[in-house]
C-alpha cells in the first residue's frame, strides 16, 4: 500500500512521542531511585540515573527499616507472587470447572445457576466493601492468604472466557469420545483440559497480572504488616512520605514502584502474543 | 552429671508451666517508630510479671484500627484493649455496653483510681458527663507553634503570643523573606482547639457530654473572623497553606519557606532530626480579649478502651497493665520517647526531677499550655461521626482558601452538614 | 448451544460447586447484607438498630458531597474513555501502517496494562508535585497558574491524566487488534479509491471499528467508575475537598473510615444499580452471546 514519504515521517513521529508519553513517568521514576534522597529533595526528579542503585534497591529488599515497617520489599515481593500465582491458579480451575458443567451438561439448575455466576459482574468489590471485610473477618480469615485470595477468584470474567471457547470446540470431538466410551470425566481431563492449553496460558497471564496488581481487597484485610503485597506497601510509602519531620523518601518510594511494576510488566511483554490473545478473546 | 541436667530441667519445666499465662491483646495504631516503642514497653509489661502476657498488634493507622475493632466486635472476636482516637470517641463511648469504663474496670481490680492524678488536660477527654473516665488518655499531644529562630531575630520579631502580636510580626517577616505562618490540621488547630484556647462553647449539651442531642456552634463570629483573617493573611502572603496533609505543611517549616509553623506537642522529636536550624516551641496564639483567652487546649491523640465481653481473669490483666501504663516510669519513657505528655502529675515530677526540661526546655511547653488555667468549655467534646464532621471542615477550608467560597457561606455548610450529620448520628444511637 | 451434552446427575453438580460456594459466601451474603443494612440505621458495633425504610437513601442523595461525587465520577469517566479511546486509537492507526518497527513500537506501547493504579497514581502524582515535579514545574513555567492542592479542576486534571495514561495500552491493543483485522483487500480498494489517509479513514475504517469502539466505550466507562480507586487513593485522595472523588472512592471514605453503616451500605445499593445499568447495556447492546 503506497504511504508518501510525509505520511510515513509523520507516523515515526507520533508512535514515539506516543512511546515516550508511556515510558517517561516510568523512565522518569527509576532514575530518581537511583540517587539519595537528598539530592532529589533539592534538585527534582531525574533524568539521568545516579549512583545509589545498590545502595537503595538493597537497602528496601533486605532491610526492613528503610520501607517504614517491618516487613522488607522482599517479603512483599514474595507476597505478590503467591496472591498472583494463587489468583491465577485459583481462577483457571474454578471457572474451567463452572464453564465445562454449563456448558456440556444438562441438568436441573443450569439456568439459575448460570444467572448467579453473571450476576458476580453485577457486584464487584467495590460495591460491597464493609459487608465482605465483616465476612472475611467472620471466617477468620483476615491477614491469610486464604483470605486475600479465596474471594477474589469467583468471579465470572473466567467462566465466561472458557465457556466461549468450549462452545467453539466441535461437537464431533465429544460424540467420538463417548464412542470410545470415556465419561464426562475422562473427557474433561483427557481431551478438553490438552485442547485447552493455549488458551489457559492466556488467560494466566492476564489473571496473574490482575491479581498481581490487586489494590482495595488488600489494602482492606490485610493489617498485618507481614502480609502486605508490594502494590500496598507502595501506599504504606506513600502515607510515610507526608508523614513530616524527616526529608521525605522519594528514591526508596520510585524503587518501590519499580520493582511492584517490573514482574508484571515483564510478563506482559515476554508472553506478549498469548496477553493479547487472551484480552482479546475475553471481551468477545 | 546426667541426674543435675534432669533435676534442671525438671525445675526448668515446673517453673514455666506451673501457670500458663493469661493472654490479653492490645490492637493499637502506633506505626514506625511510634510502634517500636509501644513494642518495648509490652516487652517491659511481660518481663516485669508471669501472670499475663500482652500481645499488641499494629492494625494500621487510626481510623483502621477502629474498623477492625468494630468488625471483631460484630464477630464477638474483639481484642481486649483497643487504641481509639479523639475524632471516634463518641462512636465507642456511645455504643451501650460495647466498653468497661477504665475507671470501674481498675476499682474492680482493687487498682488505686483518682481522676485527679492526671493531668487537667486529659482528664475529662473521655470521661463522661458525670466525670468518670471511661478511656483512658494513651498518646496525647496539643498544638503548639514552633519558631524559627533564625528567621524570628531576622525579621527582629519576638514570638507571637497572641494573634495581634503575630499581625505585627507577619509583615517583617515578610520582608525577611519567609511567609510567616503554617499550620498542618486545620479542624484540631483551628477550629477545636481555638474554641478551648478562648474558652468558647464548642456544642450544644454541654459539648456533646450530655447527650447524642446535639448540635454544633461552629458558626460563631470569633471562629469566622479568625478565618477571615487566614484568608486575608494568604492573600497578604503571610500564611501559607500547602494542603490538607500534615506534612506538607511541616515540610515547608524545615525548608524555611516558612518562619512558624503549628503543628503538635509531639512533633519535635521528628524536627529536631530534620529542622537544620534553630527552633523553639512556644503556646498556641489567641486573640486577646475574645472569649475568655488564655485557657487550656485539649488533647489529640488517643485513648485506651477495654473491650467488654471478656472474663475476669482478661479484664484482671487489663487492669493490671494499666497500671503498669500510668506508672511514672513507664509515662516518662513513653513521653521522652515519642514526645506525647505525660498523663500524670506524677510522671511529669518526675521528668522535672529527672532534669529532662533542662536539657530540652521545648518538652514542658505541650504540658504547661495543657495545665493552664481551664475553663468551661476547655474539657473536650463528645461529637459522633466526627471524622465526616472533620472531612466536611476540611472540604470547605479549602474552598475558603482557594477563594472559592466566603467564609460565611462556608460556615454556613459546615453548621449545615455537621448538625446534619450530628442528628444522624443521635438517630442512630439513642434507642 | 450445544447440542450434545451428558446428561449426567452428579458430575456437573460437582463441577459446578466450587465457584457457586464462594459465590455464595464471598458475593451474595456480603451484598444481600449491604442491602439489609442500607435500610437501617445500626451503631457501629451493632448492638442496636432501627429500620428506617429509605431514609439512608434520601440522606445520601441529599447530600451535596454526594452529589458532587457523583457528577464528577460521571464526568471523569466521560472525559478518561473518550480522551484514551481518541488517543489510542490514533496511534493504533498510526502502528497499523508503519512497516519498519512496527512490532517494537506495539511492544512500546502495550504494557500499560501492567501497570497497577496505586503505582500509576503514585508516579502522577510525584510528576506533579510542588517540590520537585517536572510537569508542575513545566506547567507553572508556561505561565499557567497550576495549583492542583488548592484548584479543583487542576486536580482532576491530575486523575484524568493519570487515568487516561494508564488506559491507552488496552485501548490501543483492540484497536490495533481490530485494525488488523480489516482484510488488505478492503485497504487496498479504498486506497485506490481514496488517496488522502484521513479521509480514508473517516469513510471507511472508522465505520468498520465503529464496533470495537462502542465496545470499549462501555469498558471504559466501568474501569473509570470501579477501577480507579486506586489512582485517586495514591493520588489527590479526593482533594481539594472532595472534589476528586469518585463514588466508589466515596464509599470506602465513609464507610470503610467513617463507620457510618447504614449510610455507606445505602451508597453501595445505588452503585450495584449503576452497574446493572451498564453491564445489561453491555451484554443486551454488544454482546449478544450471553443467553443461556
Amino acid at each position: 500500500m503506497y504511504q508518501s514519504k510525509w505520511r510515513i515521517f509523520t507516523n515515526h513521529t507520533i508512535l514515539v512521542l506516543g512511546s515516550l508519553f508511556m515510558i517517561l513517568p516510568v523512565w522518569i521514576a527509576f532514575a530518581s531511585s537511583t540517587h539519595t534522597r537528598e539530592y532529589i529533595f533539592q534538585n527534582g526528579l531525574q533524568f539521568l540515573p545516579g549512583g545509589e542503585f545498590f545502595t537503595n534497591y538493597g537497602a528496601i529488599l533486605f532491610d526492613a527499616e528503610a520501607t517504614k515497617g517491618r516487613v522488607t520489599a522482599l517479603e512483599m515481593l514474595f507476597n505478590s507472587m503467591v496472591l498472583g500465582l494463587g489468583f491465577a491458579i485459583g481462577k483457571v480451575i474454578i471457572s474451567m470447572m463452572a464453564a465445562y458443567a454449563i456448558v456440556y451438561f444438562r441438568f436441573k439448575l443450569a439456568v439459575p445457576l448460570f444467572w448467579i455466576i453473571f450476576s458476580t459482574l453485577l457486584l464487584p468489590l467495590e460495591v460491597r466493601i464493609v459487608p465482605s471485610y465483616e465476612v472475611v473477618a467472620n471466617l477468620g480469615l483476615l491477614n491469610t492468604y486464604t483470605g486475600l485470595i479465596l474471594p477474589l477468584i469467583a468471579s465470572a470474567t473466567g467462566t465466561f472466557f472458557f465457556r466461549q471457547f468450549y462452545r467453539s470446540v466441535p461437537d464431533e470431538l465429544l460424540e467420538a469420545a463417548r464412542l470410545d466410551g470415556a465419561g464426562p470425566i475422562r473427557f474433561f481431563i483427557d481431551i478438553l483440559v490438552p485442547l485447552s492449553v493455549t488458551m489457559i496460558a492466556a488467560i494466566f497471564i492476564i489473571m496473574f497480572v490482575v491479581g498481581w496488581n490487586q489494590y482495595l481487597w488488600p489494602l482492606l484485610m490485610t493489617t498485618d504488616d507481614q502480609l502486605y503485597t508490594i502494590v500496598i506497601g507502595i501506599k504504606q510509602v506513600y502515607n510515610s512520605l507526608y508523614e513530616g519531620g524527616q526529608i521525605p523518601q522519594f528514591p526508596k518510594a520510585f524503587a518501590l514502584t519499580i520493582m511492584a511494576s517490573v514482574p508484571p510488566v515483564l510478563v506482559v511483554v515476554i508472553f506478549q502474543r498469548m496477553f493479547v490473545k487472551g484480552l482479546v478473546e475475553t471481551e468477545k | 552429671m546426667f541426674r543435675k541436667t534432669l533435676m534442671a530441667a525438671a525445675v526448668f519445666a515446673i517453673g514455666n508451666t506451673a501457670q500458663a499465662a493469661t493472654e490479653i491483646t492490645w490492637w493499637h495504631a502506633m506505626d514506625g517508630a511510634l510502634g517500636d516503642v509501644v513494642n518495648q514497653i509490652t516487652e517491659d509489661f511481660n518481663a516485669s510479671q508471669d501472670e499475663y502476657k500482652l500481645v499488641s498488634i499494629n492494625k494500621g493507622g487510626y481510623e483502621d484500627t477502629m474498623t477492625a475493632g468494630i468488625a471483631a466486635f460484630r464477630a464477638k472476636n474483639q481484642p481486649n484493649i483497643i487504641q481509639i482516637f479523639d475524632a471516634g470517641a463518641a462512636t465507642i463511648i456511645n455504643a451501650k455496653g460495647a466498653v468497661k469504663p477504665v475507671q470501674d474496670l481498675l476499682e474492680a481490680n482493687n487498682v488505686n483510681f483518682d481522676i485527679n492524678d492526671y493531668i487537667p488536660g486529659v482528664r475529662y477527654f473521655y470521661a463522661d458527663s458525670d466525670g468518670k473516665m471511661i478511656g483512658m488518655p494513651f498518646n496525647s499531644s496539643t498544638p503548639l507553634l514552633y519558631y524559627n529562630k533564625e528567621a524570628l531575630d531576622k525579621a527582629g520579631v519576638d514570638v507571637p503570643k497572641t494573634w495581634q502580636e503575630f499581625e505585627a510580626a507577619a509583615p517583617k517577616l515578610k520582608e525577611a523573606g519567609y511567609t510567616a505562618l503554617a499550620q498542618s490540621h486545620s479542624p484540631w488547630i483551628f477550629f477545636e482547639n481555638f474554641m478551648s484556647r478562648h474558652n468558647l462553647q464548642m456544642a450544644t449539651a454541654n459539648n456533646g457530654y450530655d447527650s447524642t442531642d446535639v448540635e454544633i456552634l461552629y458558626n460563631n463570629d470569633a471562629l469566622k473572623d479568625h478565618w477571615q483573617h487566614v484568608k486575608d493573611w494568604k492573600d497578604a502572603g503571610y500564611y501559607g497553606y500547602y494542603g490538607r496533609a500534615w506534612g506538607a505543611n511541616q515540610d515547608a517549616f524545615v525548608q524555611q519557606q516558612v518562619a512558624m509553623w503549628i503543628g503538635s506537642s509531639g512533633s519535635f522529636g521528628g524536627l529536631r532530626k530534620s529542622a537544620q536550624f534553630d527552633f523553639g516551641a512556644s503556646t498556641l496564639p489567641y486573640w486577646e480579649g475574645t472569649g475568655d483567652a488564655p485557657k487550656s487546649t485539649f488533647i489529640g491523640g488517643a485513648a485506651l478502651f477495654a473491650f467488654s465481653g471478656h472474663d475476669a481473669a482478661q479484664d484482671a490483666g487489663v487492669a493490671e497493665f494499666f497500671k503498669f501504663l500510668t506508672k511514672p516510669e513507664t509515662q516518662y519513657y513513653w513521653h521522652k520517647e515519642t514526645g506525647y505528655v505525660p498523663i500524670t502529675n506524677a510522671a511529669y515530677e518526675l521528668a522535672k526531677e529527672d532534669g529532662y526540661y533542662k536539657e530540652s526546655p521545648d518538652a514542658e511547653v505541650g504540658i504547661t499550655q495543657l495545665s493552664e488555667e481551664g475553663g468551661e468549655w476547655t474539657k473536650g467534646y463528645r461529637l459522633g461521626f466526627y471524622v465526616q464532621i472533620r472531612e466536611v471542615i476540611y472540604r470547605e477550608v479549602d474552598k475558603i482558601m482557594n477563594g472559592e467560597e466566603t467564609v460565611d457561606a462556608a460556615f454556613a455548610t459546615i453548621e449545615e452538614e455537621s448538625n446534619g450529620l450530628l442528628k444522624r448520628f443521635n438517630d442512630t444511637y439513642s434507642n | 448451544m450445544k447440542r450434545v451434552q451428558f446428561e449426567h446427575s452428579a458430575v456437573p453438580y460437582l463441577f459446578i460447586a466450587p465457584q457457586i460456594l464462594i459465590i455464595s459466601i464471598f458475593f451474595l451474603w456480603p451484598a444481600a447484607q449491604a442491602l439489609y443494612q442500607s435500610f437501617l440505621l445500626e451503631d457501629a458495633f451493632g448492638m442496636s438498630s432501627q429500620f428506617v425504610w429509605f431514609r439512608n437513601f434520601e440522606d445520601v442523595l441529599t447530600s451535596s458531597s454526594w452529589t458532587r461525587s457523583a457528577i464528577f465520577t460521571v464526568v471523569f469517566s466521560v472525559l478518561v474513555s473518550v480522551l484514551s479511546i481518541a488517543i489510542s486509537l490514533f496511534l493504533a492507526v498510526r502502528a497499523d501502517e508503519v512497516i519498519r518497527g512496527a512490532k517494537s513500537y506495539k511492544t512500546l506501547l502495550m504494557w500499560g496494562y501492567a501497570i497497577a493504579p496505586p503505582v500509576a497514581g503514585l508516579l502522577g502524582i510525584m510528576m506533579f508535585n510542588p517540590l520537585m515535579g517536572d510537569l508542575y514545574k513545566a506547567f507553572n513555567s508556561f505561565g499557567f497558574e497550576f495549583n492542583h492542592i488548592e484548584n479543583a479542576n487542576d486536580a482532576a486534571f491530575i486523575v484524568i491524566l493519570i487515568a487516561v495514561w494508564k488506559q491507552v495500552s488496552v485501548n490501543f491493543i483492540f484497536f490495533l487488534s481490530g485494525l488488523q483485522g480489516i482484510p488488505k483487500s478492503v485497504q487496498e480498494a479504498a486506497t485506490l479509491d481514496c488517496k488522502s489517509p484521513e479521509r480514508r479513514f473517516w469513510t471507511i475504517t472508522f465505520p468498520l471499528l465503529a464496533p470495537t469502539t462502542f465496545f470499549l466505550l462501555v469498558i471504559n466507562l466501568t474501569y473509570a467508575f470501579f477501577e480507579t480507586f486506586g489512582i485517586i487513593d495514591v493520588s489527590t485522595k479526593g482533594a481539594p475537598g472532595g472534589s476528586t472523588a469518585t463514588l466508589v472512592y466515596k464509599v470506602y471514605v465513609d464507610g470503610f473510615l467513617g463507620a457510618d453503616m447504614g449510610g455507606s451500605a445505602a451508597q453501595s445499593v445505588l452503585l450495584m444499580i449503576m452497574v446493572s445499568v451498564l453491564t445489561v447495556f453491555q451484554f443486551r447492546f454488544i454482546e449478544r452471546k450471553v443467553h443461556y
